[in-house]
């Protein structure tokens, strides 16, 4: 099929059915569940290492309370790096790319950091806004600039990640495409822009996981301040 | 609905013992197609059967353009290249860790089994050696019978010396005591004997004496005078 460079980045549908759902549940469907064995297979301990490894990075600069957010960060991490990775395959749909899925993810979470701050040590959350040792005169200004900064960050958060895949992913298909088309008329230049292509794959790769890394990270960070 | 015939719990209702795990996985050619595809198109078809119906199949798709090579092609062969290569080079690796892991995990359970049965052997060979301590009990109580007795003859010799000391301290006191009265006696006489002596000297016989003296050194004086 002719595809244009619009088409890896619609929502998936089928006869008028919205597949959005079914391509975000997929990913983790790859990771096979612990089961009952005390001995798993290697696929399964590589992963339970994997997960443990991310819950200790992430939990271990908070506090106790910060800990019941360790289901939903570690989660998400893992969300976001298989649904990032396995959109560099060839054909398929990265929900990430997607702005109201980021958004959507990004939003209520830090919505939640900004409201437990607020709601349990109101204070500390409102001190926040004004870094230490500014000087007297520029802290009206100050504070309004660090109001702004809060609440760009669920923007922020979303468009990072979005930014981030959809460019990526554009500039694949993008070089790709001058490849094709280069092949029939400059064979070197087409070998060259191959192997262009071919170091932006591996940076694609290492920028789908770690975007995923950091928009868990800031999550967490967010937290740490306000729980 | 529910249908009559289906059956139900069919299973055993028990998931001990699990079954072990295979130790190798299944064979796969290419990394993607098993073992099993090639065998079940052998009898009919031999070796190169299963080959020829992917050749087919392929360019079957490329040809009527059921699968259109687009830039699409170029990224896909470029993210291949990028997973096989990753899994060529770092498998083994990978493979090797996540067997080290579970080494590791069974290594602890092991050590801690044979830790207990360590601690364990060496309560037991404590206990009989302190079964044979008991047996020596008698021999112990033997050798502290006779400390105490050598003890109390140490103590019973020393006071016998202390009384000893004592006695012959008195004694030399009492001889000391005479000694020292014979002694001031024996001074007080000859004192006493001098003092007559010298009081009986009269002047007449200091005289006598002195001129005796004299002629004597006059004598003596002669006699050297020729010796010299």
């Amino acid at each position: 099929m002719n595809l244009s460079f619009f088409d890896q980045f619609t929502s998936p549908c089928l006869l008028g059915i919205p597949l959005i759902l079914l391509s975000m549940l997929f990913p983790p469907l790859l990771l096979p569940t612990p089961g009952n064995r005390w001995i798993t297979n290697r696929l399964s301990t590589l992963q339970l290492w994997f997960f443990h490894l991310i819950t200790k990075q992430l939990m271990i600069p908070m506090n106790k309370t910060g800990h019941k957010w360790a289901l939903m960060l570690t989660s998400l991490m893992v969300l976001l790096i298989t649904i990032n990775l396995l959109g560099l395959l060839p054909y398929t749909f990265t929900p990430t790319t997607q702005l109201s899925m980021n958004m959507a993810l990004a939003f209520p979470l830090w919505l939640a950091t900004l409201l437990t701050g607020l709601r349990h040590q109101p204070s500390i959350s409102l001190g926040h806004l004004l870094p230490e040792g500014t000087p007297t005169l520029l802290i009206p200004a100050l504070i309004l600039i660090e109001t702004t900064s809060l609440l760009i960050r669920p923007l922020a958060l979303g468009v990072r990640l979005t930014a981030n895949l959809t460019a990526g992913h554009l500039l694949i298909q993008l070089i790709s495409t001058a490849t094709t088309a280069l092949l029939p008329i400059m064979p070197a230049v087409s070998i060259l822009t191959t192997s262009i292509l071919l170091l932006l794959t591996i940076l694609e790769v290492a920028v789908a996981m770690i975007q995923a890394y950091v928009f868990v990270l800031l999550l967490s960070l967010y937290l740490q301040e306000n729980i | 609905v529910l249908h009559t015939t289906r059956p139900l719990h069919t299973t055993q209702q028990c998931s001990a013992p699990l079954p072990p795990l295979p130790e190798k996985g299944g064979e796969v050619r290419y990394g993607l197609i098993p073992e099993e595809f090639f065998q079940f198109l052998y009898p009919k078809t031999g070796v190169t059967g299963p080959y020829m119906l992917g050749t087919g199949l392929l360019l079957y798709l490329l040809s009527k353009e059921i699968y259109v090579v687009n830039h699409e092609t170029v990224a896909a062969a470029c993210i291949l290249t990028v997973i096989i290569y990753g899994v060529k080079k770092y498998g083994s690796d990978v493979a090797a860790f996540a067997d080290k892991l579970n080494e590791e995990k069974v290594a602890k359970a092991l050590a801690v089994k044979n830790e207990a049965i360590k601690d364990l052997e060496t309560a037991i060979e404590q206990e009989k050696k302190e079964q044979w301590r008991v047996e020596g009990r008698s021999y112990l109580f033997d050798a502290k019978r006779n400390n105490i007795a050598m003890l109390l003859e140490t103590n019973y010799r020393e006071r016998l010396l202390t009384v000893y000391n004592e006695v012959k301290k008195r004694l030399d006191y009492q001889v000391a005591m005479q000694n020292l009265k014979r002694q001031k006696e024996q001074d007080h006489m000859i004192q006493w004997v001098e003092k007559n002596v010298v009081q009986s000297i009269t002047p007449q016989q200091q005289k006598e004496s002195i001129a005796k003296c004299i002629l004597d050194l006059k004598a003596l004086s002669k006699s050297a005078q020729a010796a010299v």
